[in-house]
């Protein structure tokens, strides 16, 4: 979802292509054998196929200028996008594999995750995460609050700085109405559970 | 500044690890760039390998100085290091080039990436490049997974496993015309690759039977001059994997 909020708010186009779960499972999907650590998602730019969520975007931070304005600034959007990360595998370990047992646990330590996110956005005077301008680390944040508020929809009430972040990404034209789009609002973070 | 380092050393002066060194000579530099040279370059860590050694085998290999800041174990857990809550995520390492402070151990390893040309030599050979290293980043979270949390109750499964995990990286490096894990040279990724492997072979000494290719691979990292004079350093046989537990 991170690379398709990207290249929707960069105005560009892609195809879709759908791997069913049920198949990948079974071990009928070909890509399965031949992708590179056995994983999806894949990328390609033409003749060039990537893996990896995190090279994609990286991959297309450079191509679209949201890799900051020098190596330093570079450097510190690979930290915050890694920490953004790090919140996300903890998220999606919780959520797909510990739903039941994990919640209590997950929630209560939820604004001390938050918390960095909340001083790194507050301290930044452009706004975005890290750096003078958008960048690939945004539409990876955006996306983890977006699913921690479908889970918690309170826990940003501590967070204002986080609060007006997620409301002024979401209000930028082209991804605000990629948000809106049947695309995106019919592609579930659960493959069952409703949530 | 965020970190007071004199507080750091006055912490530390009861402990027999040395506070600030620079490695063995053999690490020198020596006819480097003027960048290079003019690098100021400090880890601050705790007292194991971790996170860092293939850091240090970035910078030992490239010719590189830097020192140590030794960050206490027992300090760090009874909450007496200023610097667990002024890291931008609670963590370390933290990594300084002169005033520039960076953490998250991979976006150290990207920034001396791309100031020392370990990055590929185009935007494409970047992302494959970041792809493999992402793939050694996830082994390396099983890895540690199971080395400091599951060691007694998840060997026997992690062993089983860990041919399917390995033989991505056989194919990669097998169908590479430089030998190199990714791409025409040496690139970040191939250091952090190195130690993974050194990790798993203290493991599990059998494990790269199957793969001819990542043992030629290994045989050929450590066998890089300066990298050899750090491997056979005191300050690399010193730094344990584990704070504790003899491996």
């Amino acid at each position: 979802r991170r690379s398709s909020d990207l290249l929707a708010d960069q105005g560009c186009e892609w195809k879709e292509e759908v791997v069913p779960l049920n198949e990948w499972h079974e071990g009928k999907c070909e890509l399965r054998k031949t992708a590179v650590f056995g994983q999806v998602p894949r990328f390609t730019d033409g003749d060039f196929i990537l893996f990896q969520s995190n090279a994609i975007l990286r991959y297309l931070g450079r191509k679209h200028d949201l890799y900051g304005k020098n190596d330093k600034e570079a450097a510190l959007i690979d930290m915050v996008n890694d920490g953004v990360e790090d919140l996300r595998m903890k998220y999606l370990r919780f959520f797909f594999h510990e739903w039941e047992t994990g919640k209590e646990k997950y929630l209560e330590e939820l604004p001390n995750q938050l918390r960095p996110f909340e001083r790194l956005v507050s301290q930044n005077p452009s706004g975005f995460l890290m750096g003078s301008n958008i960048s690939f680390a945004d539409y990876s944040l955006l996306d983890l609050l977006q699913n921690h508020l479908i889970v918690a929809p309170d826990c940003l009430k501590d967070f204002p700085h986080l609060q007006a972040y997620k409301d002024k990404m979401e209000a930028r034209p082209k991804l605000k109405a990629y948000l809106e789009s049947e695309a995106h609002k019919n592609r579930p973070i659960h493959p069952t559970r409703k949530v | 500044t965020l970190f007071r380092s004199d507080r750091l050393i006055q912490r530390a002066a009861g402990h027999s690890h040395p506070q600030f060194h620079t490695p063995h000579s053999a690490a020198r530099t020596s006819g480097t760039s003027q960048d290079t040279m003019a690098a100021q370059y400090t880890i601050t860590y705790f007292p194991v390998r971790g996170r860092t050694e293939y850091i240090r085998y970035l910078l030992a290999d490239q010719g590189c100085e830097w020192k140590e800041e030794v960050v206490p174990l027992n300090e760090w857990h009874e909450g007496k290091c200023e610097l667990r809550k002024t890291a931008v995520f609670g963590q370390v390492p933290r990594f300084t080039d002169g005033d520039f402070i960076l953490f998250q151990s991979n976006a150290i390893l990207r920034y001396l990436g791309r100031k020392h040309d370990l990055y590929g030599k185009n935007d494409k050979e970047a992302a494959l490049i970041d792809m493999v290293n992402d793939g050694v980043e996830d082994l390396r979270m099983k890895y540690l997974r199971f080395f400091f949390h599951e060691w007694e109750t998840g060997k026997e499964k992690y062993l089983e496993e860990l041919p399917n995990q390995l033989r991505p990286f056989e194919r990669l490096v097998s169908q590479n015309p430089s030998g190199f894990l990714m791409g025409s040279n040496i690139s970040f990724a191939d250091y952090s690759l190195l130690d993974l492997l050194q990790n798993h072979l203290i493991v599990a000494p059998d494990c790269l039977k199957d793969f001819p290719h990542l043992q030629a691979y290994k045989d050929k990292m450590e066998a890089r001059p300066k990298l050899k004079a750090y491997l056979e350093s005191e300050a690399h046989k010193n730094r344990p994997i584990h704070p504790t537990r003899k491996v």
